[in-house]
């Protein structure tokens, strides 16, 4: 089986021959280790999603279809992937500030980012300081991940920052704000580590984190 | 503002900023650079310290704050905007698409009033699917199909509700505008639609739906945002077109869009809707979403004078291509309140009227309406206004601005007419009721049509 044409075709968001392929490869009976290896062509194929995203060749709809086919793919080899999730690079508690209901920008720098093999533990919209910082206390990931599409998100991100100070968490994470008002400026006012309007650079600078 | 008051009365300010914006949809060099900022219901009520929750019940609690903020802000609109989404109507209806968050700010979660399998449905008639299968999902309490007695009644509650929150509103802004001499629009001049296939996504197949139908199935889309036309270019046209009133289209899907979808898909029937109304002479005036940098090309063949309002981009790139034919607005960051000093805020205003305001064909306005206090400081956007007011005016008012419109350079297309078995004609309605004078007809029809406009506002 070449994996090469996989990722490609990940990467082309060209469904039908993804499906056709896996629908194939199940019928072989393969073995765990293989199935493990179909699912990072497939991320490697989603790397190359985010990289054509980055050119301005991909756009945001062309995201969310693209974890829309990861979903899918993964749910076709469920049956053959059995349990092992060793392998992830690294843990993510994220989640919609409060005040904001909105999670299309979240949802696709959740797909991304686990198809770059972090864990995300995504707690949903409209979450208080209270469900960040219990969280982050039972999980104890990583990173910290914030989102929101409308401005009152912004002093939302902050008290939620504040709240993780004041439970003696936030020096034990770093904290990625994303989503359309984020900018350099309410980062710093935030006191985030970091913000993106962009989940292919999210990724990147998570990644970076994790080194 | 005082010494303005003072020196000039208010009926005279009145005067003055009426004549000014009508130079620039008259095609002319206004006297200066008129301002359209105003703050909408939510931001007020936190200003006057009053519990958001309880003034999205009654508006009538911030009048005092709308009062105070009108005296201390320069704008060439009523500064007090109000709002359209209440939960006196939405709760009534049991809606599932705009619903209150935890800090009591109504908004659209990610809902999916249409499923992918239903656009064969959707094709064949668009109200009659939207009363069957889309307002059901999205409403709890509309069901007509199954509990119409119920739902008669809450739809009723939620009309009545709607237009007792508008008459509140429209109350004060009333004496707000004859108080601080805001320039009146004529009644029945404005309306406000969805592009075509903006309405087809945001509620009904949401932002990730269509995402994935433009890929598997694109055809369906075509057909579909074409099916929608009749009822789409009924709802924008307003009682009465004027060259001063307009319709309103706010863009969503476009710049998440590739262009090669946009081209086939989004473009064609919202291009033709905008043309449609110019050849009746109906202004469009367009927010144009997001960054639309890339689309330029396509903005540029909009008929003339449409008027347009940017998010994001390169205002000189803008000005420099757009600027000569089209009423251009916005595109100043709202976050500049909040990031800059008082005089850094002023100075960037000045830099944004030097590339702007040349020639007219210009509005001042920001990129995004503000939504919580935080998103503003007030002192900062008093600022801002007092100087758009005080340095951005021109030395040749009454000169020519730019490119005019003619409605005749515009051919209407072929539009069928509207049809559902839920809408009644006025033929219908004579067979049923012989003795109904043709003078009758404007009353009659315009009950039913307020039924279409009411049902299309829940879909967005
Ligand atoms: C689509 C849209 C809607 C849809 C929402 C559909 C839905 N349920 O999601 C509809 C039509 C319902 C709508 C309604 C309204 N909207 Co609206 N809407 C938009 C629009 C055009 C796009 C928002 C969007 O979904 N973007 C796509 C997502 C995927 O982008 P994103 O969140 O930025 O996410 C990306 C990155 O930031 C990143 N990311 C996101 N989260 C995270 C998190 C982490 C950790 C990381 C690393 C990355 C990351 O990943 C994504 C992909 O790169 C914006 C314009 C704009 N500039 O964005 C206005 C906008 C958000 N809306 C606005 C307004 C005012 C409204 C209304 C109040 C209008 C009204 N008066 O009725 C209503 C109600 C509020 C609401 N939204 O519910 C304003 C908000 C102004 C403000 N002060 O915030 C905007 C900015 C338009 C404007 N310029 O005024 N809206």
């Amino acid at each position: 089986m070449d994996l090469q044409f996989l990722t490609k075709w990940v990467g082309e968001l060209d469904e039908e021959n993804v499906i056709c392929f896996l629908n194939e490869f199940i019928d072989d009976t393969p073995s765990e280790s293989d199935a493990q290896e179909v699912v990072a062509a497939c991320q490697e194929g989603m790397a190359e999603v985010g990289e054509l995203f980055e050119k301005g060749e991909y756009f945001v709809g062309d995201l969310i279809f693209a974890g829309e086919l990861l979903t899918e793919a993964i749910e076709l080899l469920k049956p053959v992937l059995g349990s092992d999730d060793s392998t992830k690079v690294g843990s993510i508690v994220l989640g919609t500030v409060h005040g904001d209901l909105h999670d299309i920008g979240k949802n696709i720098f959740r797909s991304m980012v686990e198809a770059a093999g972090f864990e995300v533990i995504d707690i949903g919209i409209d979450q208080p300081v209270s469900a960040f910082v219990s969280k982050v206390k039972e999980i104890k990931p990583d990173i910290v991940g914030m989102s929101g599409v409308l401005t009152l998100a912004l002093e939302a991100m902050k008290d939620t920052v504040e709240g993780l100070q004041e439970a003696g968490l936030r020096d034990s994470v770093k904290i990625i704000i994303g989503g359309n008002p984020v900018t350099k400026e309410s980062c710093a006012h935030i006191g985030a580590d970091d913000f993106t309007n962009n989940a292919a650079e999210g990724v990147k600078i998570c990644k970076e984190w994790i080194k | 503002m005082e010494n303005i008051e003072n020196t000039r009365g208010i009926k005279e300010l009145q005067v003055e900023r009426k004549e000014n914006i009508q130079a620039v949809y008259d095609n002319l060099v206004p006297r200066r650079v008129p301002i359209n900022v105003s703050l909408g219901l939510d931001i007020v009520a936190e200003y006057a310290g009053i519990d958001r929750r309880e003034s999205l019940w009654d508006p009538l609690l911030v009048e005092s704050a709308a009062d105070e903020l009108c005296d201390r802000i320069f704008s060439d609109v009523c500064v007090y905007g109000g709002k359209i989404h209440m939960p006196s109507y939405y709760q009534a209806m049991g809606s599932k698409n705009c619903v209150m968050s935890s800090t009591g700010f109504m908004q659209h979660p990610n809902t999916v009033g249409l499923l992918a399998e239903e656009y064969d449905d959707f094709i064949n008639n668009p109200f009659d699917c939207i009363i069957e299968k889309v307002l059901p999902r999205n409403y709890k309490d509309l069901n007509f199909l199954e509990d119409p007695a119920r739902s008669m009644f809450t739809i009723a509650q939620a009309m009545m509700a709607k237009n007792k929150n508008m008459a509140k509103t429209v109350g004060m802004i009333r004496r707000l505008t004859e108080k601080y001499g805001y320039p009146v629009n004529e009644p029945g001049t404005g309306g406000g639609v969805y592009a075509p296939m903006d309405i087809l996504t945001d509620n009904l197949r949401s932002f990730s739906g269509m995402s994935s139908d433009i890929r598997r199935v694109p055809s369906k889309v075509k057909e579909a945002v074409e099916a929608l036309y009749p009822l789409n270019y009924k709802v924008g046209i307003p009682p009465k077109i004027t060259n001063y009133g307009n319709v309103f289209f706010p863009l969503h899907m476009p710049t998440f869009m590739r262009e090669k979808d946009f081209s086939t898909l989004w473009w064609p029937t919202w291009f033709r809707q905008v043309n449609d109304y110019a050849s009746m002479g109906l202004h469009s005036r367009v927010f144009c979403e997001h960054d639309w940098m890339r689309y330029l090309d396509y903005i540029q063949d909009l008929p003339t004078d449409t008027r347009i309002q940017f998010e994001y981009g390169d205002a000189k790139k803008i000005k420099e291509k757009l600027g000569n034919k089209f009423i251009l607005t916005c595109l100043f960051p709202l976050s500049v309140l909040t990031t800059c000093t008082k005089q850094e805020c002023i100075d960037k205003t000045k830099e944004f009227i030097d590339i702007m305001a040349p020639g007219g064909k210009f509005i001042f306005g920001f990129d995004k309406s503000s939504l919580v206090l935080s998103d503003i400081n007030i002192e900062n956007l008093v600022a801002v206004c007092e100087t758009v007011r005080d340095y951005g005016v021109y030395s040749n008012p009454g000169d020519k601005a730019g490119l005019s419109f003619h409605k005749e350079d515009y051919k209407h297309s072929e539009v069928k007419p509207f049809e559902s078995k839920y809408y009644r004609t006025f033929e219908e309605y004579k067979r049923q009721n012989p003795e109904t004078p043709e003078m009758a007809k404007n009353t009659v029809m315009e009950l039913e049509d307020a039924i279409v406009s009411f049902i299309y506002s829940l879909c967005q």
